[in-house]
């Protein structure tokens, strides 16, 4: 499988820990996101302007409290949702001269995308890992990983690049060690092992960022630190960018930078 | 892509799917079933009229018209006409070898007949030599080249009946040309005298099995005038029958009823109850004798003198009024002349030609035959003389069709609800598929798709069902007589004894583009519902 070439990184070298004024564009960067949710009559701000900036490479830990706003960012940041805009108006930020609400990939804003592109950007460009695994339950774990590659390519494309995008599949979820369970439901995995399979498929398509939202906070501690391991393991091997949120602080630490998301700011 | 796979395990792994082909199958066979036998029927209705009455009747009723055969050799002249023939159309009373008697249409017919109408292969009683489909168990008697002299044996040695009628047995083959003849050998004069064939269905001698075939009674009793009774072979081919018609004079009035014993040549199975049951077929000369329709001299009225006061002397020397009583020649009529066309012509382009060729006719015998413009309304295509009728089937099939599409529409809202709460169940999955860059538009195909393999799945399986049914629509008839008592298809009431039981492939067709459209249909706003769904809330969706 071959990867889009602009969107790889040269090296994949850990990134320097977070220093300040670091060269080169970020690849994945937010400016003044705002998010509220309408309950009702209440309207419940949960984003307040978060600005983030990830480098090409990078591993970034968003660690916030429950119910702080990290799914929502992460939605946003993987185009499955869009902030709210115009940014509410607010005198000091547009003096500031900042674009308001602005998710920009790769230097493109996600806003200018049509709703084809903004699909194409999630199936190409980004790959979800979820708490809760979120698996097709009625595909064995081979198809719920080759999907993404169905979405990808269309029928066609899929039918001439079957056998590839196969290989490939199988060799990713030999990886995490689940060779043996390709014809497997997901019921009858373990959840360490889903998750597993869910790594896979969101790897399935080479993405250059991964987004994973609690990726352990559903397995026990040990299965947790292995997935992490496999995590870090595919990233230094693949050279990915990632941003994953946590409420664990323990988790957090072993990201290259860790970003505190509280009142709906990052910090 | 990655629809196709879905609707596959979706299909595998669910009960509600199934629910849903189960629905589509039986909207599909229902209405499918009924469109084939309604259907069926009209078109055996139309292909039996033809078969029996050719494409086209020419007729002018009752007092007929003359020089018929001038007409007919001008219609086969025409290489869109294949044959015509002379027929006398009219009404009698017949009186059964067993007494008993009642009104009957009478035809005349010669041995033209069986070029125009399928006259030859509507006769019953002839030599076969493959049994009829369902009569599995060979039963039919005329599969036994020797039935007929063993019959005649038997019913020797038994003694009950004359020799008269003994010697009335005939092979198969005889009975079959008397049959085409309408004329039969006296066995104890020798002399071919004419004989009529009747509709298998009249006497009621012959008793029709379930596996299509006529079983011949063996004694029909008969009341004598002294009291008691004596027997009487129960073969009606055998006995003879008594006919009674109403010759009509100039002006239309009856001048008495004439009579006449005729044999029985064989008998004519159509398929058309109502023809089978009350049709007689003659000898068109004898016809043409008994309705004073033949050729002969007669009294004919003379037409009104010129000048109302011319005066002439009778032969006593008196002066008088001219007499308009004459003697004359008079050619034979025929009430009808039936035309067949070439193969494959359409009807009303051989009624076209009819017109024609009558026209000429009327010309060149002017005054002596209907006018062009009188015969115009009677020159007419079956299906047209009986527009009321096959008008009024298609109608009743139409409304039917109609009243089964709107019921099937239940199968719509089945569908719809099924296909809702599906969607409602698989919120998260469609939020998966979004967030691995799924767009609407695929999500909205994944269900109509799958609504389309549901409506092909159940449409395929319902048209199976309806073939299986109409095949067999007659035993399983026969069975719910049995079984409950229930006989739905009377022959008198809808003329044939059997149900129509074919079901054509085009009308397979279209019940099962109709079955894949209101799948179609009822998943088109679960479709909408699962495209418009927001990822995240979905992805939330507990
Ligand atoms: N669709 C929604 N409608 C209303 N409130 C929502 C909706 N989605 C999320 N929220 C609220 O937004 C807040 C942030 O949610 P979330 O991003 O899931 O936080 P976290 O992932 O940090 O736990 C929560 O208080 C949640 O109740
Ligand atoms: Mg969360």
């Amino acid at each position: 499988m071959t990867r889009t070439a602009p969107t790889t990184p040269a090296s994949p070298a850990p990134a320097t820990n977070g220093a300040p004024g670091a060269p080169a564009a970020p690849l994945l960067s937010a400016r003044s996101l705002y998010k509220t949710y309408r309950l009702g009559r209440v309207d419940v701000p949960v984003l307040r302007g978060v600005d983030l900036d990830v480098r090409r490479g990078e591993w970034v830990a968003v660690l916030g409290a429950s119910g702080s706003g990290k799914s929502t960012l992460l939605h946003l940041l993987g185009g499955l949702d869009r902030p709210d805009r115009p940014a509410p108006p607010s005198a000091a930020r547009a003096e500031s001269g900042r674009p308001a609400g602005r998710i920009a990939f790769d230097g493109r804003d996600l806003a200018e995308l049509s709703a084809r592109e903004l699909d194409r950007y999630r199936s190409e460009s980004v790959g979800f890992v979820f708490q809760f695994y979120h698996l097709l339950p009625e595909l064995r774990v081979l198809e719920n990983v080759t999907i993404a590659a169905m979405v990808r390519y269309g029928r066609f494309g899929f039918a001439r690049r079957r056998a590839e995008v196969e290989d490939h599949a199988k060799a990713l979820l030999g990886s995490f060690g689940l060779s043996h369970r390709l014809g497997h439901r997901p019921a009858e995995l373990s959840g360490g092992e889903r998750q597993r399979v869910a790594i896979a498929r969101a790897l399935m398509n080479d993405p250059p960022v991964l987004l994973a939202d609690e990726p352990t906070g559903n397995l026990d501690h040990a299965t947790g630190e292995a997935i992490l391991d496999e995590i870090a393991r595919t990233r230094y091997a693949a050279g990915l960018t990632m941003v994953m949120v946590t409420h664990d602080r323990e988790i957090a630490a072993r990201a290259d930078r860790v970003v505190r998301l509280t009142d709906g700011r990052v910090a | 892509m990655y629809q196709s796979l879905l609707t596959r395990r979706y299909l595998t792994s669910k009960i509600m799917p199934l629910l849903a082909i189960l629905a589509v199958m039986l909207c599909s066979a229902l209405v499918l079933t009924t469109w084939s036998i309604m259907g069926g029927f009209l078109v055996m209705l139309l292909k039996i009229g033809r078969e029996m009455e050719g494409d086209v009747s020419i007729s002018w009723p009752t007092v007929g018209f003359a020089h018929y055969e001038r007409l007919i050799e001008k219609l086969e002249s025409d290489p869109l006409i294949d044959a015509a023939c002379p027929v006398i159309e009219t009404f009698g009373v017949i009186v059964l070898p067993d007494d008993r008697q009642f009104g009957v249409k009478i035809k005349g017919i010669d041995e033209r007949f069986a070029r125009v109408a399928a006259y030859e292969q509507s006769i019953w009683w002839k030599p076969i030599s493959e049994p009829l489909p369902k009569d599995r168990a060979r039963e039919d008697v005329r599969l036994d080249p020797e039935w007929w002299s063993r019959r005649a044996r038997m019913m020797a040695s038994d003694g009950r009946i004359d020799a008269a009628e003994i010697a009335q047995y005939r092979p198969w083959e005889q009975m079959l040309a008397d049959g085409l003849n309408l004329r039969e050998r006296d066995p104890m004069t020798g002399a071919v005298v004419p004989a009529v064939v009747l509709g298998i269905e009249l006497s009621g001698f012959s008793e029709r099995l379930p596996n299509g075939t006529y079983a011949p009674a063996d004694i029909a009793g008969r009341r004598v005038s002294e009291g008691g009774f004596t027997l009487k072979s129960g073969f009606i081919p055998n006995g003879s029958v008594t006919l009674t018609v109403l010759p009509m004079g100039p002006s239309g009035r009856a001048v008495g009823a004439v009579s006449a014993r005729l044999p029985v040549a064989n008998e004519f199975r159509t398929g058309l109850f109502e023809a089978d049951k009350n049709t007689v077929l003659i000898r068109l000369e004898e016809l043409q004798r008994m309705l004073n329709m033949d050729e002969a001299e007669r009294l004919v009225e003379a037409p009104p003198p010129a000048d109302p006061y011319a005066t002439e002397v009778d032969p006593d020397g008196r002066e008088r009024a001219p007499q308009r009583a004459a003697s004359g020649i008079e050619p034979a009529r025929v009430t009808t002349v039936l035309v067949k066309g070439a193969p494959g012509t359409d009807p009303e382009a051989v009624r076209a030609r009819c017109l024609e060729a009558y026209a000429a006719f009327a010309r060149e015998l002017a005054g002596r035959v209907p006018s062009a413009d009188q015969m115009h309304r009677t020159i007419q295509t079956w299906e047209r003389q009986q527009a009321t009728f096959i008008g009024a089937v298609k109608r009743e099939i139409a409304m039917v069709l109609f009243l089964l599409l709107f019921i099937s529409f239940v199968a719509v809202f089945l569908i719809l609800a099924i296909f809702w709460s599906m969607v409602s169940e698989k919120t998260k999955d469609i939020g998966v598929l979004r967030s691995i860059g799924a767009g609407r538009l695929g999500v909205a195909w994944l269900w109509l798709r799958y609504g389309v393999v549901i409506g092909v799945a159940g449409g395929v399986l319902g048209s199976a069902l309806a073939h299986a049914v109409v095949w067999n629509i007659n035993p399983i008839h026969e069975w719910l007589g049995r079984a409950l008592g229930l006989v739905i298809w009377d022959p008198s009431v809808y003329y044939f004894p059997e149900i129509p039981h074919e079901v054509i492939p085009w009308k397979a067709g279209v019940v099962l583009l109709g079955g894949v459209a209101f799948s179609v249909l009822g998943a088109l706003i679960p479709a909408v519902k699962a495209a418009r769904m927001d990822p995240v809330r979905a992805l939330r969706f507990e």
